[in-house]
């Protein structure tokens, strides 16, 4: 008895200290806002929430293609039906569920210049500076909810650092930083906010969010990326070595 | 019998034609008029629409007048340095949209000499920054922040007698709160929400400007060590959508936290 009582609590130990796993086939895409909450306003007629919604749409249907299982927090804006956006938590409760190799929040902005990455801000100089933050038990240990990325940071400052590469490679405007932006923080996987603003050129008109050609190139790039991202967070498993002929019994 | 006359034409009076002429204020209605008033009472009347006319444009300059002088008192923004203060040199962490960075950047600026009020008008000064014409991280014209308020760390809320368990606090209690040498400021930021409406939104723009008001802070008041924002005097969950208002910010140097271009 005493023997499986210290077998559990190694075993929980052994778990609570291990690197996190994930389903490396998984992805969730956040299209933030939604309902009554339409973001930032991009133009007359135009809200956030629609743009991050198309954009959604293109890099779910490619990731598909590559052999994703795609987890959106929202696939239309039937919310706005009801007024009632999805709060932060909720989405972040969703993607926690995943164990998703990958979380991306998708944002819109009329302002910057071409793509933005954010990472969470906590473990950096930046970090909030803990108050009376909620917690929630994850197998034996308990997290803050409040800090549950934590201890996906240096994953998730992987990811930026593949997708910031693929932009590069693509000839995006982009800029990295730490962001204290919900629900980045809530999220228990590799996450990261990618803000898409217009594409501005040396002296030619910038080109919109809204240009077609302009969110299919992002979509593209952000799904490739995610190729080699799932290889390097989680390497396939080794093929099983071959069975010898000699077992126990013989 | 009564033989009536019509003048303005010629009458036969035997064998001479004589021209009777018209008078002018008796075939007129307002000749009959001026005729039948006196012209005492004329005069006054002409008099008093004067002294109207007069009145009217009198009201019309004191009404400029008094618009200018309540406008003068609702722009409170502390631009205007005080006499007694020579300029002096401080660092303003200005954002750029451009390649997302945040720049150090010196400045020769009259200020306060009172701490809160200099923080305010220094974070004034830097919002003023971002309304020129030329800056790379535009924000709307106008008074941005209401109050900051320097706070000495820790906090430590005073519990009632009978929640604490004993009448007379233990000397410890006072030690934690009057450490001589920590000089840990918290600055509570409180944003006036004309400001806040008009920021614009964007992850990107939102986390720069509070990067910026942080590395200001930073830089020019070493005291401070921890950032709150409220907006209005209220706590608000984000800038303009995005940026977290709700948590309590560490005051860094936000030129290395920003990030920047990656090209």
């Amino acid at each position: 008895m005493l023997c499986a009582a210290a077998g559990l609590m190694a075993a929980i130990v052994a778990s609570a200290q291990s690197p996190p796993t994930f389903n490396r086939d998984v992805v969730v895409l956040d299209p933030a806002h939604g309902g009554s909450d339409g973001g930032s306003r991009l133009s007359d007629h135009l809200e956030e929430k629609d743009v991050t919604l198309a954009l959604a749409a293109r890099v779910r249907s490619l990731l598909a293609v590559r052999g994703f299982s795609v987890v959106s927090t929202r696939q239309d804006d039937l919310a706005a039906h009801f007024g009632v956006p999805l709060s932060s938590d909720q989405r972040a409760e969703t993607a926690n569920r995943a164990h998703a190799v990958a979380c991306i929040v998708l944002h819109a902005s009329a302002s910057g210049n071409g793509v933005y990455l954010g990472v969470s801000a906590i473990g950096s100089s930046l970090a909030a500076i803990p108050q009376n933050s909620r917690s929630a038990s994850v197998g034996a240990k308990p997290v803050s909810w409040d800090l549950a990325q934590e201890i996906y940071v240096p994953q998730s400052l992987g990811l930026a650092n593949e997708i910031g590469t693929a932009f590069s490679r693509a000839n995006f405007p982009l800029a990295v930083g730490r962001v204290a932006l919900r629900p980045l923080d809530n999220l228990m996987c590799p996450a990261l906010s990618v803000e898409v603003g217009p594409l501005r050129g040396d002296g030619s008109d910038p080109t919109p969010v809204t240009d077609g050609d302009y969110q299919q190139r992002v979509a593209e790039t952000i799904a490739g990326a995610l190729i080699f991202w799932k290889n390097r967070a989680q390497p396939p498993a080794s093929p099983a070595p071959p069975a010898s002929g000699s077992g126990p019994g013989l | 019998m009564i033989v009536r006359i019509k003048r303005g034409r010629f009458v036969r009076a035997g064998a001479v034609m004589t021209f009777i002429p018209r008078i002018p204020w008796r075939d007129r209605p307002l000749a009959r008029f001026n005729a039948a008033i006196p012209r005492y009472q004329r005069a006054l009347f002409y008099v008093l629409i004067a002294g109207i006319v007069v009145m009217a444009v009198f009201l019309v300059h004191e009404r400029r007048v008094a618009h200018d002088r309540l406008a003068a008192h609702n722009d409170a923004t502390p631009l205007a340095a005080p006499v007694s203060n020579g300029t002096e040199s401080f660092t303003l962490d200005l954002a750029s949209d451009i390649d997302g960075s945040i720049t150090a950047t010196q400045r020769e600026i009259a200020l306060p000499a009172e701490p809160s009020v200099r923080a305010r008008a220094l974070l004034e000064r830097l919002i003023a920054e971002y309304s020129l014409p030329e800056s790379s991280h535009p924000l709307a014209s106008g008074a941005a922040v209401d109050d900051v308020f320097l706070l000495k760390l820790p906090i430590v809320v005073p519990q009632p007698a009978s929640a604490a368990g004993s009448p007379v606090p233990e000397a410890s209690d006072f030690d934690a709160a009057a450490d001589p040498n920590r000089d840990d400021e918290l600055a509570v930021i409180n944003l006036r929400g004309g400001f806040v409406n008009d920021h614009p939104s964007g992850v990107e723009v939102e986390t720069l400007t509070l990067l910026s008001m942080i590395g200001t802070l930073h830089a020019n008041f070493p005291r401070i060590t921890e950032v709150r924002f409220l907006v209005d005097g209220q706590p608000k969950e984000t800038l303009a959508g995005h940026a977290d208002l709700s948590r309590v910010y560490p005051v860094i140097d936000t030129t290395a936290a920003a990030g920047g271009a990656v090209r």
